[in-house]
């Protein structure tokens, strides 16, 4: 691997943010994946999230949808997938990932 | 780090005349098993910028050309003069005759770069995007999650991150590091990195005595801030659960949560002579069934 590009292995930051945070328009999301809005309703319109505040006319969205979308585009880009398909394998992965969390949590130990 | 010469045939598992559709379709097949969202090996993300990158090359007619007379003069020169310094090869030979700089940056091989220019890819692929979220778990002690403070972690990337952990954080929860998961793509801002809490659980088990359970008793129990002195109702069986109000997890927006004790009988494991005549004489004259109404 070349070690041209790798990041600092010590980074410190400023206060950690909660993934609870404030719900956010459709461009910040956009801006936060890097693509564009239009391709954020596109994704929107297919099911790979939905606004959970707001108006019809000025949709709020959770944060964490700009590594949703980001990760459905990547899915399209690098495997030829179609945007149904992307949005469709992000769900399965979510499902999959409850799975394996539920199953983790079922086999810890429990003092 | 030593420049190695690069076989993107052998990285995709395709013969040195495979068609284009060929080539396409063993990347496929390669980047469904290492796309670094479908798979968490902590290799995965290398070997799938490899095949991508040796796709990149072999997927287009002028990159391929440039590539395959590369090799064969690289061949040509191992097999004049034995196990020869490709560095050397390079930078005295075929490589300033056949680079071309194409622009700022790219995030493939040194190989890759030398041969076409920093950001050839950039100039391949179409538009910056997002990188990788991640995920991690971030295990805390009891204290450790309601007191909050600051707590250094190593990733499965090797990177060591120092997390400041917010007071009343609770188990599932997840903690969002923005900026920290994986690099952008062509100038995209990098992901999230995401740590997912799991904590103590909030409940505290509390042994008691047959005859504590039975008759009622006051005992100590550990809590977050202390002991606490609990009254263990007379009548208790094993699971009964005790609510100790305002002695759990700190909350988001102030205020404590509650700790629960789970009563648990435990019996002597070798009992003493009168120990034993009591309980005989208890099983004698008692009438309590625990397995009434069961069948």
């Amino acid at each position: 691997m070349s070690a041209r590009g790798r990041r600092s292995d010590t980074v410190q930051f400023a206060p950690a943010e909660h993934a609870e945070e404030q719900p956010v328009e459709l461009a910040v999301i956009a801006r936060q994946a890097g693509v564009r809005v239009s391709l954020v309703r596109h994704y929107a319109s297919f099911g790979l999230f939905e606004p959970c505040s707001g108006t019809s006319d000025a949709p709020l969205f959770e944060p964490r949808c700009a590594g949703r979308l980001a990760k459905a585009e990547r899915l399209r880009r690098d495997l030829g997938l179609n945007y149904a398909g992307a949005v469709l394998v992000c769900e399965l992965l979510d499902r999959i990932r409850e799975l394996e969390d539920r199953t983790d949590r079922d086999l810890e130990p429990r003092a | 780090m030593a420049l190695d010469y690069k076989d993107y045939y052998e990285v995709l598992g395709v013969a040195r005349d495979a068609s284009k559709d060929d080539t396409r379709r063993a990347y496929r097949k390669l980047a469904r098993e290492y796309h670094p969202d479908l798979n968490q090996d902590s290799d995965a993300e290398e070997r799938f910028k490899e095949v991508g990158e040796a796709y990149e090359v072999l997927s287009d007619p002028s990159k391929r050309d440039r590539y395959d007379r590369l090799g064969a003069q690289w061949r040509a020169r191992q097999q004049a003069s034995g196990a020869a310094n490709f560095e050397d090869f390079f930078d005295q030979g075929f490589g300033p005759d056949v680079r071309v700089e194409f622009g700022d940056g790219a995030a493939f091989s040194e190989f890759f770069e030398r041969l076409f220019g920093e950001g050839a890819v950039a100039s391949a692929r179409t538009g910056r995007l997002r990188g990788l979220d991640r995920e991690a778990v971030l295990e805390l002690s009891l204290e450790d999650a309601v007191a909050g403070g600051r707590r250094r972690l190593s990733l499965e990337d090797g990177r060591s991150l120092e997390v400041n952990i917010p007071a009343g954080v609770r188990e599932g929860q997840r903690i969002r590091l923005a900026g920290q998961g994986g690099a952008g793509r062509d100038g995209g801002p990098p992901g999230d990195q995401y740590l997912q809490v799991r904590g103590d659980d909030l409940d505290v088990e509390l042994a008691v005595a047959p005859w504590e359970a039975a008759l009622g008793a006051t005992v100590s129990v550990p809590t977050l801030t202390g002991t606490a002195r609990v009254r263990v109702p007379a009548g208790s069986s094993s699971g009964r659960r005790l609510r100790l109000r305002g002695r759990g997890l700190a909350k988001q927006r102030g205020g404590h949560g509650d700790l629960h004790v789970i009563v648990r009988i435990m019996v002597p494991e070798h009992l003493s002579e009168q120990d034993r005549e009591l309980f005989e004489k208890l099983a004698d004259v008692s009438e309590f069934d625990p397995r009434q109404g069961q069948g």
